[in-house]
């Protein structure tokens, strides 16, 4: 087994991800920009991880820190660019941002009693990586009825919008399981996602479809995709991913 | 406003909805608990989303 540098007491270990044992650590810097990632193997598995600081990731400080949107911004960065290198050398099971160990014997302790659910994930995520697709819906034209000059004129502008509405909510239910089983189709798996408000996407375009996928043959599903792809509606392909949404459910959020 | 900038964000968004919304979640000897993580995750969609709000309010004020 590689030899793995001792940590000073005042340092933790972060956890990007799993990989198999024997996969070699991807190069370049970790969220520490002075730390390189190492692997730490136990059985067949290896944890990817980098030393940091606890002063910087201690649960003391760490409020402080997380406060700091730049601070923050720059770590998920360097999380996400880790297990990306990663994913393009071999399978991965992402971890959640900010996994951070006081010392290895925790770490290993993990690893190895957790090692037989982890190696098969690795043995299913072998190949497959996860693809996003959005899709979103110009914004909804303003009703009538505001403009409306009689009561009655109103109320019947007010009771024909009611009708879109209700057949627009449908005609888009409709075309969010259509999509979500032609690239289910074309994919091994697959999970719908909360949809990201207009607030949160900064888009004027609504989000009316949100799904995530594991994909074997990325030209089959992009090939689908263009197939399904509904007519009115931007459709937007995002990854490879780190298979953050296909970890093992026992692994998983709780 | 650039495209650059609405796209920056959206990749953003996507990573956060992500790297802390999904992945392995451990517990025990780790410094920050499941719930910690929780809390930053909202914190940061409301930051985003108030970011993605003034740059659509910036947009509107430079095109009228």
């Amino acid at each position: 087994m590689a030899a793995v540098p001792v940590p000073e007491p005042a340092d933790g270990w972060y956890l990007y991800g799993i990989v198999a044992a024997g996969a070699a650590p991807p190069d370049g810097a970790g969220v520490d920009p002075g730390h390189g990632v190492v692997a730490l193997a136990e059985g067949p598995v290896a944890g990817l991880v980098s030393r940091v600081s606890l002063q910087e990731f201690d649960e003391a400080a760490l409020p402080e820190r997380l406060a700091d949107a730049v601070w923050l911004e720059e770590k998920i960065r360097a999380h996400e660019r880790v297990l990306d290198s990663a994913l393009a050398a071999g399978p991965v099971v992402p971890c959640r941002f900010c996994t951070v160990y006081r010392d290895d014997h925790e770490l290993r302790r993990f690893l190895a009693d957790r090692g037989d659910v982890l190696a098969s994930a690795l043995r299913r995520l072998e190949g497959r990586v996860e693809l996003g697709v959005k899709a979103f819906a110009a914004a909804v034209p303003k009703g009538e009825a505001a403009g409306a000059e009689s009561g009655r004129a109103y109320l019947e502008a007010r009771r024909r919008e009611q009708q879109e509405r209700e057949e627009l909510a449908r005609t888009r239910a409709e075309l969010v399981r259509d999509l979500h089983r032609r690239l289910l189709a074309a994919a091994d798996d697959g999970v719908l996602l909360d949809l990201q408000s207009r607030e949160l996407s900064g888009r004027g375009a609504e989000m009316v479809f949100n799904g995530s996928y594991l994909v074997t043959d990325a030209a089959r599903f992009k090939q689908a995709l263009a197939d399904a792809a509904p007519d009115g509606f931007d459709v937007e392909l995002t990854g490879p991913w780190p298979p953050y949404n296909f970890v093992p459910e026992e692994l998983g959020r709780p | 406003m650039s495209n650059d900038s609405l796209q920056y964000q959206v990749t953003l968004l996507d990573l956060v909805d992500r790297v802390l919304g999904k992945g392995v979640v451990l517990s025990g000897d780790i410094t920050l608990s499941v719930a910690d993580v929780d809390l930053v995750y909202v914190g940061l969609r409301v930051l985003l989303s108030s970011v993605a709000t003034l740059e659509e309010l910036d947009s509107g004020a430079a095109s009228a």
